[in-house]
């Protein structure tokens, strides 16, 4: 009996190819990229985790643990296998963990719950992260494309404005910006900040990092400005604004959100830098920072105190670092950019 | 010491370890390989007929004494913190010293370089002395009366921190402070006689205990004008300071000198040589000494809290907290809502838990609730007004007094510095304000510009960490802070702006009272400070105490514990 063989289709192009291909978009290709990175998932997949946890923090606080994050409990007790004992000894040792619903994780010196400062204290942390993510990508395209797209006199002011914020460590810059502004709070005009609110930081952070998105930016912006579609636009009488925005900003998104990652992953560390050194967040909020500086003392007989925080801060650290790597690779497989401070 | 004066900065010792050890080494060995030239060699100078009895432990050796935490100067002239004083009141006699004794016996004035203690005129105005014969300094030159007069000069060009002490009361001092005179006119001297005679603008009864400073002790005529603390000038006391290095350590030799002055009831010391070192690490200095690699865990510094079990196990027999006369308080602002409110300053000594801070403090403080701590004269022994001094806290009382005063809800903002164990005390003090009903935040700022913070008018704080650690035994000093005219725009000590017409009107008969003569106003004291407790001015949660810490070589049982220069290193002594 003669078969008849079905039609083959043709055979389709690799899709890890960078080949621009009719009908799939850029960004959908390199979602299409991004979910073949396992590794770049996973790690996506356990900072996500980490933020639905530190989400939940009141929750836990109030349904699990009983005590808020500000709570002491110095001179209280609580019943561990059947004993009475001392949250905190009369000697000033804290409570280790119990592996209970309260005091899961111990005590700090203070009597407070490390599980409920260390949900609280990774809800500041991002919150602290993703605004001053927030401040540097709008303020750095903002300050890169004008600076690069007008040239001459804005592009010299701007520039050495950058080179001037550059120039200064930004842990120093943040520790001296952090211990003014703890004193006397921010005013700008009618935006006013307390100076133990926690968007204090993240301003100061946000800022500290303006230049090292702010000169890469400029640098795409002087080459794209001198390309056909910007003289196109020109010439059919498009103005400054307009060419920036609807011309410019689009050929820049994808080497902004490579720097989203970078830009919070390294803010989340600058945050527990400052915060350790007292110039971040304000007592008697707690961050990974803070919890870690007041572990310190007590770390022969408390190392949960500072091991704890460190080990979240490396988890979150390291999961949006290594998906912000595949993320890159993903948009732009030829972008090499590097964040060094 | 005021506490506030008590913080500096600080560098590493470890960095220098191996010329230290060998410095260290040389001076056992007797070689005086680091050291001046001076000559110290005498080690079998004996006590005093004044001195405490060896107890067993032997004369002379050498010992390893460590420091967290530098002195400001070692230059008398200069120095007002803790760690220097424990360094200059052995090594620079004042014309009245305290007695080397512990407890209440330790405040006891006694004469140092003065033949007697003063003879105060009727009006408390005038203190005559008279110097003792045959002094000389350590570097041989005799003492004269006139070395007196120029060592209050020296002290007021220096700028010491407690200078006010001089130019608030000694005739002439603030116009020679100022430039515009050559000499103070109310230091008279006659180098003849020895005779000194001091007038005072007005009569201040702690006066003789100002005498009892280092920084009014006898430096020679002539001494430069500077600070000389890398080269301390010659003073006269049982020890010299050599080798100085800022920040990182120098040596007490014996004076051998001094023992031929047999000033009664000043010790002339058991070692030749103490080492001291700055170590920042005060858990490398903790383990040091416990593992008896060092000899002293000086007492200023604070013992990690996770090595005192070790300690206490270990070491039990060559450790104790030591209670020194001071007072930790939250100040509670009288000006300002909403503690201007009695039944809410009440709430708050009802319903913060003072046994918290003990914990907080690794033990380290003993729980109090009067603003004159055990030790000094007028202490009370009265039941807490408010609140209880070591049980727990009445919560539902404090809550109905604050809401009796109309203030459940008012905002606070609670101020403290960011040094351990104080960052602690603030926080606790603010989540037990807010148990209470108050609506307290925190305001934590560097330790070098809390004070003048919260000094300054400006501020205003509502309340926040303060606290006093005796300048010297008598109550007048403590009751500076809470005394109405110590109320200054900058540099304010009164943070609760305390200004009560009674407690004016005692402390203007108690502060003109001769320390000699306090004891018959010990009533009259004890009276004033429950009045204000009874009004609850302040916040007073506890006393500071201290460690005293030593290795398994040196004899216990001859240490003393002074009240204001916490060890006394003539005391110390090697089995």
């Amino acid at each position: 009996m003669a078969t008849t063989q079905p039609a083959q289709p043709p055979a389709a192009e690799p899709l890890d190819s960078d080949a621009p291909r009719a009908g799939i978009g850029p960004y959908r290709l390199a979602a299409t990229r991004l979910r073949r990175n396992r590794v770049a998932l996973a790690f996506g997949g356990l900072f996500l985790i980490i933020v639905l946890l530190c989400l939940l923090a009141p929750v836990y606080a109030s349904q699990i643990a009983h005590t808020t994050q500000s709570e002491n409990h110095v001179t209280d007790q609580i019943r561990v296998g059947g004993k009475l004992r001392d949250i905190v000894s009369p000697q000033g040792i804290p409570i280790g963990p119990t592996w209970h619903g309260r005091f899961l994780l111990g005590a700090d010196q203070n009597g407070r719950d490390v599980a409920v400062r260390l949900l609280y204290g990774g809800r500041n942390s991002l919150e602290i992260g993703l605004v001053a993510m927030l401040i540097t990508v709008v303020l750095a395209t903002i300050v890169g494309t004008v600076a690069g797209y007008f040239r001459g006199a804005a592009d010299a002011v701007l520039s050495r404005l950058l080179d001037l914020i550059w120039a200064y460590p930004a842990v120093l810059l943040g520790i001296a910006l952090g211990t003014s502004l703890a004193l006397g709070g921010l005013t700008v005009g009618p935006f006013s900040l307390k100076g133990n609110s926690l968007m204090v930081p993240a301003v100061i952070i946000g800022v500290v990092y303006i230049p090292y998105m702010a000169k890469p930016i400029r640098g795409q912006v002087l080459t794209l400005r001198e390309k056909d579609f910007v003289d196109a636009a020109r010439v059919q009488g498009f103005g400054p604004v307009r060419i920036m925005t609807a011309e410019l900003l689009p050929n820049l998104a994808s080497t902004i959100l490579v720097f989203v990652p970078l830009i919070l992953a390294n803010a989340i560390l600058l945050e527990a830098a400052l915060s350790y050194l007292g110039a971040g967040v304000q007592a008697p909020n707690p961050s990974w920072g803070t919890m870690i500086s007041d572990g310190i003392r007590l770390i022969p007989s408390g190392i949960h105190l500072t091991f704890v925080p460190g080990i979240m801060l490396v988890l979150c650290v390291l999961g949006i670092n290594v998906f912000g790597d595949g993320a890159r690779d993903a948009l732009d497989p030829r972008a090499k950019v590097r964040l060094e401070h | 010491m005021s506490e506030e004066a008590n913080r500096m900065g600080m560098l590493d010792w470890r960095s220098w370890p191996r010329l230290s050890a060998i410095c260290a080494l040389s001076l056992a060995l007797g070689l005086a390989a680091c050291g001046s030239s001076s000559s110290s060699n005498d080690t079998n100078t004996t006590p005093t007929s004044g001195s405490p009895a060896s107890g067993g432990g032997k004369e002379g050796g050498s010992i390893t004494y460590l420091m967290g935490t530098a002195p400001d100067f070692l230059d008398p002239s200069e120095g007002y913190t803790t760690q220097s004083a424990e360094a200059t009141w052995i090594t620079y006699t004042g014309l009245l010293t305290y007695k080397h004794a512990e407890g209440a016996a330790g405040g006891e004035l006694i004469p140092g370089l003065a033949e007697a203690l003063p003879q105060v005129s009727s009006d408390g105005k005038t203190y005559d002395l008279t110097l003792r014969k045959g002094l000389k300094f350590s570097d041989g030159k005799p003492v004269k009366a006139s070395d007196f007069a120029y060592s209050i000069q020296r002290m007021l060009k220096l700028n010491w921190g407690g200078k006010s002490f001089v130019t608030s009361y000694v005739t002439g001092a603030t116009a020679y402070d100022k430039g515009k005179a050559k000499t103070i006119s109310g230091i008279k001297t006659d180098d003849a006689t020895g005779k000194i005679t001091i007038s005072l603008d007005k009569p201040y009864g702690a006066f003789a205990n100002v005498l009892a400073f280092p920084a009014l002790s006898i430096v020679p005529t002539g001494t430069a004008m500077k600070n000389l603390s890398a080269s301390p000038p010659p003073g006269v006391g049982p020890y010299m300071i050599t080798n100085a290095v800022p920040n990182r350590g120098w040596t007490m030799k014996k004076n051998p000198a001094f023992a031929g002055f047999k000033i009664p009831d000043i010790p002339a010391g058991h070692l030749d040589t103490i080492n001291v070192k700055i170590v920042s690490n005060t858990q490398s200095e903790a383990q040091q000494v416990l593992n008896n690699q060092a000899d002293v865990f000086d007492a200023g510094d604070t013992v990690p809290p996770a090595l005192l079990p070790q300690i206490k196990r270990d070491a039990s027999d060559r450790f104790a907290a030591q209670t020194i006369p001071s007072t930790f308080y939250m100040f509670l602002n009288t000006t300002k809502p909403p503690f201007n409110n009695a039944l809410a300053r009440q709430a708050v000594n009802t319903g913060v838990d003072r046994r918290a801070f003990q914990r907080l403090a690794s033990g380290f403080l003993k729980p109090e609730c009067y603003f004159l701590p055990v030790g000094i004269v007028g202490h009370p022994d009265a039941p807490c007004p408010h609140g209880s001094k070591d049980g727990a806290p009445d919560l539902a009382k404090a809550k109905q007094l604050l809401k009796q005063s109309g203030q459940m809800g008012a905002k606070v903002t609670v101020w403290g510095e960011m040094r351990e164990p104080r960052k602690e005390y603030v926080d606790y003090y603010t989540s037990a304000l807010n148990k209470i009903g108050f609506k307290a935040t925190e305001k934590i700022i560097s330790d070098e510009t809390y004070f003048p913070t919260i000094g300054n008018q400006k501020t205003d704080p509502q309340t926040g960490f303060g606290d006093w650690v005796q300048d010297f035994p008598n109550p007048s000093d403590f009751y500076l802070l809470l005394n109405g005219s110590s109320i200054q725009p900058t540099n304010n000590q009164n943070f609760s702006k305390v200004n009560d017409p009674h407690v004016q009107s005692e402390l203007k008969t108690l502060d003109a009272t001769p320390a000699a003569d306090l004891n018959s106003v010990a009533d009259r004291w004890k009276a004033l400070d429950e009045y204000v407790a009874g009004k609850a001015y302040v916040y007073v949660y506890g006393s500071e105490q201290d460690p005293q810490f030593f290795s398994n070589k040196l004899n216990w049982d001859s240490a003393i514990f002074h009240p204001t220069y916490f060890n006394d290193w003539t005391s110390l002594q090697l089995k």
